[in-house]
């Protein structure tokens, strides 16, 4: 962006000034980070988990002894708690009875289809992001701009595409039965919750993983090869582990979203499957705080735990000396009698079938009547627009929202993770555990956040006398920065890490500051990283349901989700596909221009 | 500060009582010794969002724009709280203000649950004897012993199913034969109204006691519980399933939206439909107790009980009613009405809900 010739060439007063505001603007920043967090995170969840630990002002944290022990959610590992001396015994028995099969419970559940999930968006995601990274073809740039749309459908279209798509009466079957293949039923299956969660989380592998892959230097490949190596040996030794870290980010997300995921495990599983998540809300619905939050306290332990084993990995990793020169990509549409791309042909075929499919199927729903292809759902979206009365959602004003709350998400969410990527990177007493709890936000329930947010929030909280409430547009912003910013964070963090320590230290060595060795030098060398985070934070606030319904006052502040929701008609699906192929659309121009103002900065 | 509010409101509710008892409520209000017009000002009306904003049909525009037309003097504004009525529950155990007058769509169970959940009533009692319409109410709708909830509609649960794929079952035997195996869609109790109301109808069949295990034999039988009505009756308009717990004016949509009548039979397991009243309360403490009241009474007319059917496409809770053709050739009401008492529900409902959720899940 040239600003480093500028002010390089005039030292001066000014030069001073703005060089003082660069050094304070790392503290500062990190305040205001704080500030945010503590008012829209850290005291709305407190207010809720405090009651898990204390009942009628004493300390005794019942509600979470109660799920510990109960068979209900822990299965056969309720004896760690009720009976932790017996534990050897038991597994004796165990063992003398044939190792018969265990049961774990809910917990032991939730956790065993996070696990599957992860896996599965593993497989699907990471050929994805090889076919972005390694090879050019035409609209490369535009696919990797939208890889991340299927993470921003609200969960009621996903349904709606997935029962069409895969219903033991829908396009997949009747496509299996053109083939003159056996179809397969696989609605309310354990098999298709995890289709249907790698639907939303293999995008998130591909995009990150493609960003790293974007970023490993060509010449230390190339150097590998000179030296002797195979190109699998290369892949290997120079690759792998500068994709490693960007993968198992993938996997963390992708096991924290899917061990809290509800709603499409509930309309595509039924109860039979149901996670802990769905226990979670139905006692928040029956008002049962002190079990709810005992669950949630329960629930938290794991995700965090998991994000803290994940970030001492993480750091654990070696800065990798990188150039940022890009790789050479081949073309992809060059010869067909490649393994490789026959591979990708075949990959392309299971994108075909499990992405475009529900998206497919949903937007036909929205042109589909009852006698046929119909523009009526359209035009009642224009109707409302034009005849709601006040007090219902608007499709233009939900678009107009949405789009101003993401822009604002990103404007805030971009600098705090950067910011706490920064200090993850520094090496204090206790980093490690900070940089986790500075990831809460996506090891919390979505419920248990949108309970302390309205407890805290709406119903606000009583200072000197005087009752502080925040609602509306702006507490709806800092809600999705705080939801999105540990995105920003996770991708920037390994690029960060692999930075040349040398690089930096000759910047400063010639002169430098630490401020603008991080504006002129780290930053740029992160890009790919940013640029991913940036595509994140935007799914991540035009997705937001909960918060945003708490936080909205009246139906001004309501986005298209939420718009979505609304539309729902009895026995029709009409309105909301419609409302929900708008909110596609939108999405997709947005990720574009995203892409390409993010590719202009592109080194 | 709140407290006193409350304590406040909770005196005048007593009186209110009393004065409904000796019959005589005629007193104007005597708070600040104001001689306003009751009937005017704003009246902030909250209800399920369905109720003023889905596409097919709500009637909150007619009856806002009706109510005003009556109460010139009078505004009504809805509001819609995405938690509903534990909005206000949670708000009033926060000691926080409530800023409604009257509670729209609270039905017996919640009502329980409410209850239960504060040591004040969130509503207050109803001077009936102010309601013109009382007496029109169906006595086997109303559920509120207190009268603090009057019902205004209700819809009855049966199962619709698709003629041409199965046979309609005439008990809930039925359900546990060969001939209904993989066929049911089911809601989940724990957060669908229908899906509560179905199992609240099994446990009125079958009794406490066993209802369980008749459950047992529904899922053995294949049958599925989804999340909420939504689900189920998307999967049930795929053809996933042939049948589907749902409400009896289930032809009523049909006939609006030209579908397949055969698609969409009703079927009443041993002759009966389980009750949904839905009723409306004003909240304790409100500060138009008469606009209040004059809507009850407004939502109570023959005028209005005749439109509910076609606008919210439920059962009048009214014998003066007189709904369209259209409502009473399409919407069927079952032979025998089953619903629980308050009293049955009373301690009961949380128990019956969860024991039910671990089995399915446990399987």
């Amino acid at each position: 962006m040239g600003r480093s010739v500028g002010t390089a060439s005039r030292p001066g007063v000014t030069d001073r000034l703005t060089e003082g505001l660069a050094r304070a603007a790392l503290p500062l920043g990190a305040l205001a980070t704080a500030a945010v967090l503590l008012v829209v995170f850290y005291y709305p969840v407190g207010t809720v988990l405090i009651e898990a630990l204390v009942t009628d002002g004493r300390l005794d944290a019942a509600p979470v002894r109660d799920v510990l022990s109960s068979p209900f959610y822990f299965g056969a590992a309720t004896g760690l708690v009720t009976d932790p001396l017996g534990v050897p015994a038991g597994i004796r028995d165990w063992a003398r009875a044939g190792f018969p099969a265990v049961g774990f419970g809910l917990v032991g559940f939730t956790v065993y289809q996070a696990v599957l999930s992860t896996v599965a968006s593993l497989l699907l995601g990471l050929p994805g992001a090889y076919l972005i990274a390694k090879f050019e073809f035409p609209g490369r740039e535009t696919l990797r701009a939208l890889t991340m749309l299927p993470f921003v459908l609200p969960s009621i279209m996903v349904a709606i595409g997935f029962v069409a798509m895969f219903g033991d009466r829908g396009t997949f079957n009747a496509l299996l039965s053109a083939l003159g293949l056996p179809t397969i039923s696989l609605i309310y299956t354990l098999p298709l919750i995890i289709i249907a969660h790698a639907f939303y989380n293999a995008p998130l592998v591909t995009r990150l993983v493609a960003a790293a892959w974007e970023n490993v230097d060509a010449r230390m490949v190339e150097s590998a090869r000179s030296l002797g190596a195979s190109p699998g040996r290369a892949f290997v030794d120079v690759v792998v582990p500068q994709l490693l870290p960007a993968a198992l980010t993938g996997a963390l997300l992708t096991f924290l979203f899917t061990f809290m995921s509800f709603p499409i495990v509930l309309a595509l599983g039924g109860l039979e499957l149901a996670t802990v998540e769905v226990w979670l809300y139905a006692r928040v619905q029956h008002l049962d705080l002190a079990q709810a939050a005992g669950l949630a306290v329960v629930e938290t332990v794991i995700t965090l735990g998991i994000t803290y084993a994940y970030v001492r990995y993480e750091s654990g990793g070696t800065g990798l000396a990188r150039l940022g020169t890009g790789i050479d990509r081949e073309p992809l549409l060059a010869t067909l009698r490649d393994p490789r791309r026959i591979g990708l042909l075949a990959y392309g075929l299971v994108v075909l079938v499990v992405f475009v499919g529900p998206i497919a199927s949903m937007i036909i729903e929205s042109l589909t009547g009852p006698s046929g292809l119909t523009l009526r759902y359209y035009s009642f979206l224009v109707q409302r627009q034009i005849e709601g009365a006040s007090f219902q959602v608007k499709p233009v004003a939900a678009v107009t929202n949405s789009v101003v709350f993401a822009v604002g998400t990103l404007a805030l969410a971009m600098p705090m993770g950067v910011l706490i990527a920064i200090l993850s990177t520094r090496e204090f007493v206790g980093s490690r555990l900070t940089e986790a709890v500075l990831m809460a936000p996506l090891a919390v329930s979505g419920i248990v956040v949108g309970l302390g947010l309205l407890q805290g929030l709406v119903f606000g909280t009583d200072v000197f006398g005087h009752r502080l409430t925040a609602t509306g547009p702006i507490a709806i912003v800092a809600a999705h920065a705080v939801a999105a910013y540990p995105f920003v964070t996770r991708n920037v963090v390994p690029m960060l890490r692999s930075v040349d320590e040398r690089l930096l230290e000759s910047a400063r060595s010639l002169g430098a500051s630490r401020f603008r060795v991080l504006v002129d030098v780290e930053l740029p060398l992160v890009l790919p990283g940013l640029l991913a985070g940036a595509a994140f934070a935007f799914a991540i606030s035009i997705g937001e349901f909960d918060s945003t319904v708490i936080l909205a006052e009246g139906s001004a502040s309501y986005t298209m989700p939420v718009a979505v929701e609304r539309y729902l008609g009895n026995r029709t699906l009409g309105p909301a596909t419609a409302m929900g192929t708008v909110l596609l659309a939108v999405t997709a121009l947005s990720f574009l221009v995203i892409d390409r103002m993010g590719g202009r900065y592109e080194p | 500060m709140n407290r006193r509010e409350f304590l406040v409101a909770s005196l005048g509710t007593g009186t209110a009582a009393l004065a409904g008892c000796t019959g005589g409520p005629e007193g104007t209000t005597t708070t600040a010794g104001t001689t306003t017009d009751p009937y005017a000002g704003t009246l902030h009306v909250a209800t399920y969002e369905p109720f003023i904003d889905a596409p097919s049909v709500s009637p909150g525009t007619w009856i806002k724009d009706r109510f005003e037309e009556e109460y010139p003097d009078a505004t009504l504004e809805w509001l819609t709280p995405e938690n509903e009525l534990n909005h206000f529950v949670q708000r009033k155990q926060a000691g926080v203000t409530i800023d409604a007058d009257v509670y729209v769509g609270v039905n017996p169970d919640e009502l329980v649950r409410v209850d239960a959940q504060l040591d004040d009533s969130l509503f207050d009692v109803v001077p009936t004897a102010d309601l013109t319409n009382y007496d029109a109410i169906e006595d086997d709708l109303r559920f509120d012993p207190r009268d603090r909830a009057i019902p205004f509609d209700t819809g009855y649960i049966s199962l619709v199913y698709d003629d041409t794929v199965v046979d309609g079952p005439a008990t809930f035997d039925d359900l546990l034969t060969e001939e209904y195996a993989d066929t049911l869609l089911v809601q989940n109790a724990q957060n669908s109204d229908p899906g509560r109301a179905f199992l609240l109808w099994t446990i009125a069949n079958r009794g406490e006691e066993e209802y369980l295990e008749y459950w047992q034999g529904l899922m053995d039988n294949g049958a599925t519980v989804l999340g909420d009505w939504n689900a189920t009756y998307t999967a049930y308009q795929n053809g996933e399933r042939p049948m589907v717990v749902s409400y009896s004016t289930d032809q009523v949509y049909a006939n609006r939206y030209d579908q397949e009548m055969d698609r969409h039979q009703i079927a009443f397991l041993d002759d009966q439909g389980y009750a949904t009243p839905e009723g409306m309360a004003r909240f304790a403490g409100t500060d138009a107790p008469e606009l209040a009241t004059a809507f009850l009474d407004f939502m109570l007319s023959a005028e209005v009980q005749s439109e509910i059917p076609v606008r919210n496409v439920m059962f009048p809770a009214t014998t003066h009613a007189s709904p369209p053709g259209e409502f009473t050739e399409f919407a069927h009401r079952p032979p025998e009405t089953v619903i629980h008492t308050y009293e049955d529900l009373e301690g009961s409902l949380d128990g019956w809900v969860e024991a039910w959720a671990q089995q399915v899940v446990q399987g």
